[in-house]
């Protein structure tokens, strides 16, 4: 009975400690991850110029306000992603150093915006 | 170390003339342009696609690119030979991007010698092109990247005899801009080993290695023109063994974005200079062609 005991005890210190040790990563990244949001309507993007901090992952969540689908894209922030009409989609950039970096919307390229990093 | 035997005839004249002519116009055409027309370009074809950039795609891309690369010219006789490559590229994240296709090669060759005559065509063999980020690109906008390409061809690709060859097509590619927007500056390094065993029987070694420069400067938006330099040696054996010639070649190119997801790239050069071991006539015509041209075009979906 007590061997029993022991053994559970021990089965559950060891998936508390590989529960912790894969939610660690994931806990971690998401704490240093930023995020910001931009919306896309009358084929302008609102606000036309984001600011975000520097050397930190960043989700951008593009909202897609217009009737019409777009597509983020940005050529120094090296993404691309299809957001359909009324929707929204995360677009996960890497850690930047400080800098200014242009997108657009490759599907109306008249519609472009600014990520200031700072 | 061999002496170049610079070739002084029309075709350096004229490539001296077409680069003058490019440097006038670009110059004007600076003036009178909006610089606020001008977006940022991804770097790889904007270079005539001899020599690439260092960009490796947005993550997400997918494209199909029919590349084709053309050799005309040996030292007499009629030779003209292509490859094209059929190239479906994907870029899976933002410091990767993989391009694998088939090849198929074409051959126009009469009364060259040491070569069969030849009009022919057909698939030979498959490639494909792994290229990393090495250096991003920060403040300073200077980004190199590592591609490893290896190739396997069922036909040889300066004759079209039948053999099993492989090679392994290694390169840096570093870029940066010069004037935001406009001017860009590309270095690229080239080492290629290959294998080749002949159906006839036999088997060999060789290696080229190689330096490259080029500019470009975007004329009008999505559209940018610019000046190719290549310097080439060629090894018998897989470790520089043998060296059996080196060939400088010379020039334009043009990079055209087409549409949102459709680019041609594109590069015409001579050879202007270069030695063959053991001969004593100007350039390389054995292991180099006289000529050379390259058209890529990029559809995106």
């Amino acid at each position: 009975m007590s061997i029993h005991f022991a053994f559970a005890r021990t089965r559950a210190a060891m998936l508390l400690a590989l529960s912790a040790a894969m939610l660690t990563p994931a806990t971690a990244v998401h704490a240093q991850q930023a995020a910001v949001s931009i919306s896309v309507k009358g084929h302008h993007f609102q606000p036309a110029e984001i600011h975000a901090p520097a050397n930190r992952p960043l989700a951008i969540t593009v909202k897609n306000l217009d009737a019409t689908p777009m597509e983020f894209e940005s050529v120094s922030l090296r993404v691309e992603k299809v957001v359909a009409a009324g929707s929204e989609g995360v677009v996960n950039v890497r850690a930047l150093a400080p800098g200014r970096y242009e997108f657009f919307d490759d599907f109306h390229q008249e519609t472009r915006g600014t990520l200031v990093v700072q | 170390m061999s002496i170049f035997n610079v070739t002084t005839g029309a075709p350096f004249r004229v490539l001296l003339a077409a680069a003058a002519a490019a440097i006038l116009t670009t110059t004007t055409a600076a003036r009178a342009q909006n610089e606020s027309a001008f977006h940022e370009l991804e770097t790889k074809y904007i270079f005539g696609s001899f020599t690439f950039g260092s960009s490796t795609g947005l993550e997400g891309e997918k494209a199909i690119e029919p590349d084709t690369e053309a050799n005309f010219g040996k030292r007499s006789g009629r030779y003209a030979a292509g490859e094209t490559e059929l190239e479906l590229e994907h870029t899976p994240n933002q410091y990767v991007e993989i391009e694998l296709g088939p090849t198929f090669s074409y051959y126009n060759i009469s009364s060259v010698p040491g070569l069969d005559n030849r009009n022919m065509g057909g698939i030979n063999g498959v490639e494909g092109t792994f290229r990393f980020l090495l250096v991003e690109p920060g403040p300073s906008r200077f980004a190199a990247t590592l591609s490893i390409g290896p190739e396997f061809h069922s036909l040889d690709e300066t004759s079209g005899d039948s053999v099993w060859n492989y090679g392994l097509e290694t390169r840096i590619e570093a870029d940066t801009e010069l004037i935001k927007n406009r001017l860009y500056l590309a270095f690229n390094l080239f080492y290629e080993p290959e294998t080749t065993t002949q159906v006839v029987g036999g088997s060999f070694g060789e290696s080229t290695i190689g330096a490259s420069s080029a500019l470009a400067f975007q004329i009008f938006p999505g559209v940018a023109i610019g000046v190719d330099v290549w310097y080439l040696r060629h090894y018998d054996g897989l470790g520089f063994n043998s060296f059996t010639g080196d060939a400088l070649f010379v020039g334009p190119t043009l990079f055209w974005k087409i549409a949102p997801k459709v680019l041609l790239s594109t590069a015409w050069e001579a050879q202007v200079a270069g030695h063959e071991a053991g001969v004593t006539s100007a350039l390389d015509l054995e292991d180099f062609s006289r000529q050379r041209a390259k058209l890529l075009l990029e559809f995106e979906f």
